[in-house]
């Protein structure tokens, strides 16, 4: 599967695509841990798309000084590899680290003969299909009978196809310690499968010799009709593992191999696996030669190449990903609510109601129909926009919530809309052409489509106010399968249209109304004061975005908008007026449109606007970690509002600096005004979906994040500084 | 005008028509001998071959930003803070990116640049090998995979960045880098004690010959 989509992208989206692929694999690869699976010889599976594994015992109860096998089993997807001892031209050999009981030990993997796997014109040495790796476990000779007796594995692997992905696990089996051994038959058949297709030592010795470039692996002693032969050396820095491995017969057989351009060899003697076929049947054999003394390099402090096991750290999903569908939705649904009392909302959604209030007086039944008009269109609109968001997603797109506003021009087009709605508001012109009175016009028969386009209209200016919660219902939703994610928009979109529509529906809510009269006439203006605010904030945001050049696009896009419903207002009536009005008006549209695209180019770096923050990377985070100090990363946008008051409220008071200042926390922003594929990664691989997002890295070298809630307070991020930097215990002053 | 431009440059580096390159050595490289000369097109669409540094110490650095070595390296910012330090040296550290066209980590020019100016990264160029000759003239085998040529145009180092072959970012704690050493040992006029090394990380994905 794979691989099969990837053939038919094109490259830049595979590799984009392939990056988020990996990370959610790996995300995956620990969260598909079973947990608690019953059998005792088998542990729980740890599962990633690549590789499936699980560590197994042949014992489910070990008696006191015995030694048994246990075995780390990977079964591999089609096309996917997991390396041996040597990994070849590229890649990494799986490692374990132990955790075992008191006095246990467990030996080295013994690793089965590895294939060569041709990565043209380069080669692997590895597993395919599956990769059974057996470890002898010696139990110590005073474990009590009746104890139990845990082995803990912690297995690293590299396994690639083209790509490659880092892959780890825990296994856990819970043993336990009894007079005398209780075998698992089917586990012990396994691993004596494994350990009987082990390549055994070879019964005669080889001898390598060598003159400039080429190698000669002498092999007296190999039985007749060998064919096929490879030798795989346990040293990487032996032979060129990609040379064909010719064999001269004649009295010595022997291997021509090709030597090391990274030669290196310092034993009088050096090992490796022989495979061969003898009589049609594959052989594998491990193979020790004596090295020619004058092949024997200068001894030079290097590393050799069986290297220390490695740790490789995957991210672990964060917040987001341990959301439950119930949550999600809930904190969908809440969100939905509190978008509601944003101030690009309200009015528009007030006039609505007023608008029942009026209806309601006439007709009961229309005020309900108006009421479900408004719903289907707050539905329609956000499934078109989960649909988008979701289908962006699954091409490989970085998008989020909030990605509308990482687009100048349609910031502009939105602070266009803005001010055409304050406009309408404060009665500069009439939509449908004849001037009627205020209770008509918020509910006029034409109305029926007025309501639905109400619900979008409502939607699309609460784009830009993400509510809190919606972050993590979000970030939720964009892992999820379509289903479950257009669920988690739906419970927002229901939240969202719920006041309007509990107004529609209950008579009872309307009658605290007061009567229609010349204070909604007032109302209606005052609310277009609101509504040139968020225009003024869109600009601003358009400006961070492309600077002055966005400014000026804006004005003109508002300029020309504000032109053209003028235009048309006075342009009514005979039919040679409207078609002049139509004309210019097309032509205005169409010139500003133009210009405002031209104009509005985001540009190429986003500054950050004070002195003492830092911009954000991944790299610098590590590094300042490594320095052993404590960061914060503000992941924040312009045009996120959430970000904004956050800012002022707890980020940029006093205390919070002086305590960043004392605890020597830096802190740095991650700005997502415009599109960047590395927050959004960063976002992603904490769960999120859009900002804001608020990251305390330790100052422990690679330690984990701890994730701050949505809304800061300067109390919640003076005590998650100390956390940070390990104080927590003498915050006595600092705390509340 | 600027998206033309641009077009124009992914256009070129695109095609990867220009790369041409000198006929490679029969047996790969070799420290010691004259490095294999290459002419490849940069991420400004511009040609560049190895004769146009005579006099200046190279360094060749085989990427791929999304293989989990190397991003070991520019994660941590150690590679980048080697470029710079090399860049002080007046050494000229040149990116080799060699994933053909539909492989994974096949980059055009202006995406090869934003990779850099992202990370930080502060190579003198960014050569593109979509066809993998440089690969092959130099047998490239991982990412990374680096070679130092020195003012002479021989090669003085081929192998890997440091001592620790592991994608895990606690490896880079001791490492030892091969690429300081050699560069220090060459400015001292000692031989080069670790000329060629075994490289580590994720396999070079080289084109079909056509």
């Amino acid at each position: 599967m794979f691989k099969g989509c990837n053939r038919t992208m094109s490259p830049d989206f595979t590799s984009r695509w392939r990056a988020g692929a990996a990370l959610m694999a790996a995300v995956f690869a620990l969260a598909l841990q079973a947990p608690g699976e019953a059998k005792a010889a088998e542990s729980a599976a740890v599962t990633s798309p690549r590789v499936t594994a699980t560590l197994l015992s042949s014992r489910d109860t070990v008696a006191p000084g015995e030694r048994f096998h246990v075995a780390l089993v990977q079964k591999l997807a089609p096309h996917w590899h997991t390396y041996w001892l040597n990994p070849g031209d590229s890649g990494e050999p799986t490692r374990i680290e132990w955790e075992l009981p008191a006095g246990a030990k467990a030996g080295e993997i013994q690793w089965p003969a590895p294939k060569a796997i041709r990565v043209e014109p380069l080669v692997n040495f590895g597993f395919e299909d599956m990769a059974v790796l057996p470890v002898e476990i010696t139990v110590p000779q005073d474990a009590k009978p009746g104890d139990n007796f845990t082995l803990k594995a912690n297995g690293t692997w590299l396994v690639c196809e083209k790509i490659c992905i880092p892959e780890e696990g825990s296994f856990t089996l819970d043993l336990s310690v009894g007079p005398a051994s209780v075998v698992d038959q089917p586990a012990q058949d396994r691993i004596d499968a494994a350990l009987a297709a082990l390549p055994k030592p070879a019964p005669f010795r080889g001898r390598l010799k060598g003159d400039s470039d080429k190698l000669a692996l002498e092999l007296a002693g190999l039985p007749a009709g060998a064919a096929d032969l490879r030798f795989f050396p346990v040293s990487d820095t032996l032979i060129e593992h990609a040379a064909d491995q010719p064999l001269a017969t004649g009295e010595k057989p022997a291997l021509t191999l090709v030597r090391s351009g990274a030669f290196k060899l310092q034993q009088p003697e050096t090992t490796g696996v022989l495979t061969f076929r003898e009589g049609g049947e594959p052989r594998a054999v491990t193979l020790v030669a004596d090295v020619d003394p004058a092949l024997i390099t200068a001894a030079g402090g290097s590393a050799s190449a069986e290297a220390r096991p490695a740790v490789v750290r995957i991210p672990l999903p964060a917040e987001g990903a341990d959301l439950t569908l119930w949550a999600a939705l809930g904190f969908a649904f809440l969100g939905g609510l509190i978008l509601n009392l944003m101030p690009c909302v309200l009015p528009v959604l007030f006039i609505k109601a007023l608008g029942f209030a009026q209806v309601a007086h006439a007709s009961r039944s229309e005020a309900r129909e108006q009421g479900l008009l408004f719903l289907s269109g707050v539905l329609v609109t956000f499934m078109a926009l989960a649909a988008l968001v979701i289908g962006l997603g699954a091409l490989g797109g970085q998008v989020g919530w909030g990605f509308q506003l990482q687009s100048p021009p349609l910031v502009i087009a939105l602070a266009v809309v803005m001010v055409l709605i304050g406009l309408n508001l404060i009665g500069a012109f009439e939509i449908g052409g004849s001037v009627v009175g205020l209770g008509d016009g918020l509910a006029s028969r034409g109305g029926r489509l007025g309501a639905f386009m109400t619900g979008a209209l409502a939607v699309v200016v609460a784009t830009p106010c993400t509510a809190p919660f919606m972050g993590a219902a979000m970030g939720y939703a964009v892992t999820q399968p379509p289903a479950l994610a257009l669920s988690v928009f739906m419970a927002l979109a229901l939240g969202f249209a719920l006041p309007v529509l509990a107004l529609s529906f209950a008579p009872g809510l309307l009658r605290l109304l007061p009567k229609p009269g010349r204070w909604m006439l007032v109302l209606k203006q005052a609310f277009a004061f609101p509504m040139f605010a968020t225009a003024i904030w869109l600009i601003w945001v358009a400006s961070v975005q492309t600077g002055p050049q966005g400014v000026l696009a804006a004005l003109v896009a508002v300029l020309a908008a504000a032109f053209v419903v003028w235009l048309v207002g006075v342009t009514r009536g005979s039919l040679p007026r409207r078609i002049f009005g139509s004309v210019l008006a097309a032509l205005v549209v169409l010139g500003a449109g133009w210009f405002t695209v031209q104009n509005a180019v985001p540009g190429a770096t986003t500054e950050v606007r004070a002195s003492d923050i830092g911009v954000w990377s991944p790299e610098r985070v590590a590094a300042l970690q490594a320095e052993g100090k404590p960061v914060f990363v503000n992941f924040t946008a312009a045009w996120c509002i959430t970000c904004l008051a956050n800012e002022r409220i707890a980020l940029s008071r006093q205390e919070v600096k002086e305590s960043f200042g004392k605890l020597g926390v830096v802190y740095l922003k991650a700005d997502w005004t415009n599109r960047d594929s590395r927050i959004a990664q960063a976002l992603a691989e904490q769960g999120r979906a859009g900002v804001p997002l608020y990251l305390f890295y330790p100052s422990r070298k690679d330690a984990q994040a701890e994730i701050l809630p949505q809304i800061l307070t300067p109390d919640i991020v003076i005590a998650a500084a100390a956390r940070a930097a390990g104080r927590e215990a003498k915050t006595a002053a600092l705390a509340p | 005008m600027k998206l033309t431009r641009q077009g124009f440059i992914a256009g070129l580096a695109f095609s990867g028509l220009a790369l041409t390159l000198s006929p490679a050595l029969a047996d790969g490289p070799r420290v010691g001998a004259p490095a294999p000369a290459f002419k490849a097109v940069d991420a400004d669409g511009k040609t560049r071959n190895l004769s146009e540094f005579a006099g200046k110490t190279v360094i060749l650095e085989w990427t791929n930003h999304d293989c989990p070595y190397v991003r070991k390296h520019y994660n941590s910012a150690t590679m980048q803070t080697l470029q710079k330090d090399m860049a002080k040296e007046g050494v000229v550290w040149l990116s080799v990116i060699s994933s053909p066209v539909g492989e994974q980590g096949y980059v055009e020019g202006p995406k090869a640049k934003e990779l850099s100016v992202q990370r930080d990264a502060a190579p003198a160029g960014i050569l593109l090998d979509p066809k993998s000759g440089m690969a092959r003239a130099y047998a490239a085998q991982t990412t990374p995979h680096m070679y130092i040529i020195d003012p002479k145009g021989t090669l003085a180092y081929m192998g890997a960045i440091d001592d620790k072959p592991s994608s895990s970012a606690s490896s880079l704690t001791g490492a030892k880098s091969y690429v300081r050493q050699a560069v220090a040992e060459m400015k001292a006029g000692k031989p080069v004690s670790e000329a060629s090394t075994k490289s580590y990380g994720c396999v070079v994905k080289y084109a079909p010959v056509s």
